[in-house]
């Protein structure tokens, strides 16, 4: 394994970008999803649920459970496991149904 | 008037055979997934310009889904990728949506493929972030090369629970135990079933073997208990179980992991096919609902057919072939192949599902779903992921009286998230059977909605 991440090794990667996760960067490679990237940089978690306020993660991985709910520049209730990483994108941990911050 | 002759949902081994071969007779076909990319969950691929260096063992599945994939490419196919089929109207009226915008194709034939996902199963700590399905699991080792965990237990029912223990172990994780519910006895009942499926047999022995050979204990008739950890999953807990998966008192082993890998087998996606209108009946081999079909893949509404898992889960190799006989019989409906020709096609792919059904039938028997599971949910422990409805609540519904699964999801808004029934639906169709006594089809299935899938308010104003 490379790097003390979870990626595995003997993979060559292409081009690396940058994804700010909760405001820190880390490292991500084109073609990962954002789950991805978040699991191999060690966040399993996405997400505090809206009632008791569980954490939660990747789970199913498909697109099918809607937990690995992450807010992504500033858009909430984006699916981690099936959204691509792009360079310099904004992922942030979700509280509940999302912040809509919605403009008059 | 249809806009296309054909609308294909899902581009995985069942709609990527039914698009190649409808394309092939020169029928007009659009396809559509809510992937970024082709293959499904089982040909998924790592990004065209990942590499891996020689010696190191990529999936061999992605492998085989290579060429499969271009020749739909090849074939003109028009391709919406990252579009999310959220409804069918009118029967046979496809609505997608992007982030952006959502559209209506009208299509004179549909081909439903969406495939299957894993059967979700509840018990203490399922929620927990680091527990994840087998298909999610897979997803992020083929998709991305990243390792789910570096000390993993897996447990569930199948031959999938080797490929994925296998995969860890060629990545570099630590596999602690594999954890197989069936108790795999008199397995020499089946030799002689097996005999024509040898290639399968071999497959599966020699994945069993070097799993044992790397010295992972592999647990038959043992079934997970609970998760445990604050914040993430940090540890493991498993124990025997009975011949229909109820767990057993007494024999539990704790294991500290930092990943816990559930797979329990799968259950269909019957949402587009519901929505459509297409019948379904509960089948008690599989465990759950499957699509009523004719001999050729049509369902009981005219022009829509079902390929592939999402029908009723068989396996890749039955969905490449209902896919293609989907497409063949696409063909002929649209005029682009004739009688005589479409007859001598159709009887020969019928001929392959026939053979492979003997194999399946050999699985389904093996790896037979146990209703005891049922059992390793109890008081607080999550059903509804989304709405968080825990056990004792939906039990308590059925206590004063809900029968069917649309009665609870009334009472306790289970059901009523965002991934719309997916994750509690099969769960609570078996606490609902197990709390009455009454089988589980008569718990019934929650009535479909659109949109099947959530989609941005804004795609709907544009």
């Amino acid at each position: 394994m490379e790097g003390g991440d979870l990626r595995m090794g003997g993979v060559e990667r292409g081009r690396a970008l940058g994804v700010f996760v909760d405001g820190v960067e880390v490292r991500a490679y084109e073609g990962e999803s954002i789950a991805a990237a978040l699991f191999a940089s060690g966040h399993r978690f996405t997400r505090w649920t809206a009632r008791t306020g569980e954490p939660r993660g990747y789970f199913c991985g498909m697109g099918v459970c809607q937990d690995c709910l992450v807010t992504v520049d500033g858009l909430p209730n984006v699916r981690a496991c099936i959204t691509p990483v792009r360079d310099g994108v904004r992922v942030e941990s979700q509280r509940g149904l999302g912040d809509w911050r919605v403009s008059p | 008037m249809s806009d296309v002759a054909c609308v294909i949902v899902g581009g995985g081994p069942a709609g990527l055979a039914a698009a190649r071969t409808a394309a092939r007779h020169g029928v007009r076909v659009t396809l559509v997934d809510d992937n970024a990319a082709l293959g499904g969950q089982y040909y998924r691929q790592m990004p065209p310009w990942f590499r891996a260096s020689a010696g190191s063992v990529l999936a061999p599945e992605s492998e085989a889904g290579r060429a499969l994939i271009a020749e739909v490419r090849s074939l003109g196919v028009e391709l919406r990728l990252g579009a999310t089929a959220w409804g069918i109207f009118d029967q046979r009226t496809v609505a997608i949506a992007t982030p952006d915008r959502t559209e209506q194709i009208s299509a004179e034939t549909l081909v439903l493929a969406p495939g299957a996902y894993d059967r979700p199963v509840p018990f203490p700590g399922w929620t927990l972030p680091g527990v994840m399905t087998a298909g999610g699991a897979q997803n992020l080792m083929k998709g991305s090369a990243v390792l789910p965990g570096r000390r993993v237990l897996v447990a569930g029912s199948g031959p999938l629970l080797l490929a994925v223990a296998h995969a860890l172990l060629e990545a570099g994780a630590r596999v602690e135990a594999v954890c197989e519910a069936a108790s795999m006895r008199g397995l020499w009942r089946y030799a002689h079933r097996m005999l024509p499926h040898l290639d399968i047999v071999q497959q599966g022995y020699r994945l069993h073997r070097e799993i044992a050979g790397a010295g992972v204990p592999f647990l038959t008739g043992h079934v997970i208990r609970r998760a445990l950890g604050d914040g993430a999953v940090t540890g493991a807990v498993v124990s025997p179980c009975a011949e229909d998966w109820t767990p057993l008192p007494g024999g539990e082993q704790t294991f500290d992991v930092d990943a816990l890998i559930v797979g329990y087998g799968f259950v269909s996606s019957l949402e587009l096919s519901r929505l459509a209108g297409c019948e379904h009946r509960w089948d008690d081999d599989r465990g759950g609902w499957v699509a009523v079909r004719g001999r050729n893949m049509e369902s009981t509404v005219p022009g829509v057919f079902i390929a592939g898992d999402g029908a009723g889960v068989a396996g890749s190799a039955v969905a490449l072939a209902e896919g293609h006989l989907a497409g063949l019989t696409v063909a002929a409906r649209v005029g682009r192949l004739a009688a005589r020709e479409y007859s001598r096609e159709a009887s020969r792919a019928r001929g392959r599902l026939l053979h492979l059904a003997g194999f399946r039938r050999v699985m389904d028997e093996l790896y037979r779903f146990g209703p005891g599971l049922a059992a390793l949910a109890e008081g607080e422990t999550v059903l509804c992921r989304c709405e968080e409805v825990g056990h004792e609540e939906a039990l308590q519904a059925v206590r004063e009286g809900a029968m069917h699964v649309n009665e609870v999801k009334a009472w306790t808004r289970i059901g009523m998230g965002r991934c719309q029934g997916r994750m509690c639906g099969p769960a609570l169709g078996q606490l609902i059977a197990r709390a009455t006594g009454r089988p589980a089809a008569e718990a019934g299935v929650f009535s479909p909605r659109p949109p099947a899938k959530p989609i941005p308010l804004g795609a709907l104003t544009r």
